[in-house]
């Protein structure tokens, strides 16, 4: 039967185009090795108990400061806790806050920038006006104000940078929908009698995603580098729970003595973003039809 | 009878920067059930605007400023958003122009028909698709049960088309506004989704809306015919009277603009000179009138705009009574 032939040439092709699409992704150094480093932060997140020498809390008053050694991978702080251990422990606030960020700033970014985008009129201007506002106001100086009045708890720590971060998405947003609304299939949505909500969340976001996931990856390393920056000032989770912030602004008393401490928790934090950034220049290359061609190159 | 579908004097416009701009102007025309009305005009002449400003889809700073669009009766522009909303699709259905950016890339076109149902029936995702596929059957999509689970890209120009018209048709509407259904067609292809159209009007004694700038279109599709220029309907009347007779210069214009098969090598075509006015720069007098070759002073061609006159084959222009003893 001809139609058993064209199942099979459909699956076929259907395989084929997979196969492209990840092929494309495999190809891309910057996002395997951003993709790599990601998965390996998880995994040191996750199994942070398991895989940490120590408990990040528990002190040795006998060795306060110590040099690396094999008890101690990274030598220990001047109470006498495994740095190493508080770095891997660290790992799981910083990737909270990130993820957790990026789902807020995204969910909010994206709704606000459609309906402004798609919307027009005075409700766009309005929430354009709103936007810039927000972008204009320094987004670390917002995020510590709203910390002072919430108080210092995680999950404040995590709504004020994504308050930061989601007139960011909303404005990517806009400017997407902008493009996508004069789209026929747009204007053939209202002819056959859809309500508004149904067009912008089912025509115009599904289009309008990509170019926002690519920011809203960048933001997760700058959420991250927010957090550590709240924590290194005081103002994020507090000592003794391990955070990357804490590492660095409690080895910075021993920083001429010990810079090991400091250091190391710094590298954690500049690989995060390095990881981040080139997961999200690959996800910019691969998404978007137009810079396939510049794959392959890894910056 | 009454018509299924009627203007009555609609006017829309922009704002402009002394007087608002009228894009069209008292435009009238009707269509009956299981009738067919072509629209013709060239590029501007208003055929689109017309009706997406009797479905209240003109882009802002568009606007209605007079006029009624009857649709059994109810006048759309007196209805509110959600009211307006609930009559597009379900009583009224507009297939456009550009099938090939018509769908959305990124849903199974299943679902983008399933949605035009569920927008205005409460039916179960199932149910739904059932009619989907019944649907795509009906515009004579071959193997609808598995096309019904592909994407846009996988369909040809003339299938897309088929699919949009499947959407258009999903509620039973009582009038197809179909806003030039087969430019972006093969030839070929074009005959059969005129065809479909014709059969779908057929088969539910829909009223149905043809705009085309292909005369060859409305000889082959429609009972009636009204043609555009300038944001007017210039003539109007049933296709056999207007294709015998034409009454209006640019009408006239526009048959012997034709080309034509038999003439012999050489002949070169009968172009209408000059092109159609801008909507803000429309002259006094007839829009018309500096591209016409019966244009006279005497008869008020560049003072006064001629108003359509005749019963059943009406054309507006000063000097038809002389053209027609010329012709």
């Amino acid at each position: 039967m001809s139609a058993t032939f064209e199942d099979i040439d459909a699956a076929a092709e259907a395989a084929t185009r997979r196969r492209a699409t990840l092929r494309r992704y495999a190809r891309h150094p910057g996002f395997m090795i951003g993709a790599a480093g990601i998965l390996l932060l998880l995994l040191v997140a996750i199994l942070a108990p398991w895989i940490a020498p120590h408990s990040p809390t528990q002190t040795d008053l006998m060795n306060t400061l110590a040099p690396a050694s094999s008890t101690y991978w990274l030598g220990t702080d001047q109470f006498g806790r495994c740095v190493a251990s508080r770095l891997i422990h660290g790992a799981q606030v910083s990737l909270l806050v990130g993820f957790f960020v990026v789902l807020i700033s995204l969910s909010a970014g994206t709704i606000i920038g459609a309906v402004a985008g798609y919307a027009g009129g005075w409700l766009e201007r309005a929430l354009v006006a709103v936007i810039d506002i927000l972008l204009a106001f320094p987004s670390f100086l917002l995020a510590l104000a709203l910390v002072a009045a919430r108080g210092n708890t995680l999950d404040s720590i995590i709504l004020a940078v994504a308050i930061a971060y989601t007139p960011r998405v909303a404005a990517v947003m806009r400017s997407v929908v902008l493009t996508i609304r004069p789209r026929p299939f747009i204007e053939a949505s209202r002819a056959i009698g859809l309500t508004p909500w149904t067009i912008v969340l089912r025509h115009v976001i599904p289009n309008a995603l990509p170019p926002v996931i690519v920011v809203a990856t960048v933001s997760a390393a700058t959420a991250i580098l927010a957090e550590a920056g709240l924590s290194f000032l005081g103002l994020g989770v507090q000592p003794p729970t391990p955070t990357w912030g804490n590492v660095i602004a409690e080895g910075q008393t021993a920083i001429t003595t010990n810079p090991l401490i400091s250091l190391s928790a710094g590298l954690c934090i500049a690989f995060t973003v390095v990881v981040l950034n080139l997961l999200g220049d690959g996800l910019r290359d691969t998404l978007d039809p137009q810079m396939r061609r510049n794959t392959g190159k890894l910056l | 009878m009454s018509a299924a579908f009627e203007l009555r004097g609609l006017t829309a416009a922009v704002p402009g920067e002394k007087a608002a701009i009228r894009l069209v102007e008292d435009v009238s025309l009707h269509v009956h059930a299981g009738e067919t009305l072509a629209v013709v005009g060239e590029s501007g002449s208003g055929k689109t605007v017309t009706f997406t400003s009797a479905l209240g889809l003109l882009p802002k700073p568009g606007r209605v400023i007079a006029g009624q669009a009857l649709l059994e009766g109810v006048d759309l522009l007196t209805l509110g958003p959600e009211a307006l909303r609930r009559m597009r699709g379900a009583r009224i259905g507009m297939v456009f122009q550009d099938p090939l950016t018509g769908l959305n890339p990124v849903f199974r076109v299943g679902a983008q028909i399933a949605e035009v149902l569920r927008a205005h029936l409460p039916l179960s995702r199932q149910a739904a698709r059932d009619r989907a596929v019944e649907l795509l059957a009906r515009v004579q999509i071959p193997d609808p049960a598995r096309r019904v689970d592909d994407y846009p890209h996988q369909f040809s120009g003339g299938m897309r088309q088929r699919v949009l018209t499947a959407m258009a048709i999903a509620l039973g509407p009582r009038v197809l506004i179909a806003d030039e259904p087969t430019t972006a067609l093969d030839v070929t292809v074009q005959a059969q989704v005129l065809d479909l159209l014709g059969d779908l009007r057929d088969a539910d004694g829909m009223a149905m809306v043809l705009i085309t700038h292909d005369l060859g279109v409305v000889a082959r599709q429609a009972d009636r015919v009204a043609v555009m220029y300038a944001g007017r309907v210039v003539e109007t009347g049933t296709v056999a009277e207007v294709f015998a007779a034409p009454r209006h210069p640019y009408t006239i214009a526009l048959f012997r603009s034709i080309p034509d098969i038999e003439a012999p090598p050489g002949t070169q075509l009968a172009p209408i000179a000059g092109s159609p006015p801008e909507p803000a720069r429309r002259p006094a007098g007839c829009a018309f009138a500096p591209r016409c070759f019966a244009a006279s002073e005497a008869a008020g061609c560049h003072a006064t705009r001629p108003p359509l006159t005749g019963t059943g084959h009406a054309a507006a222009c000063h000097r038809q009574g002389a053209l027609e003893i010329a012709a």
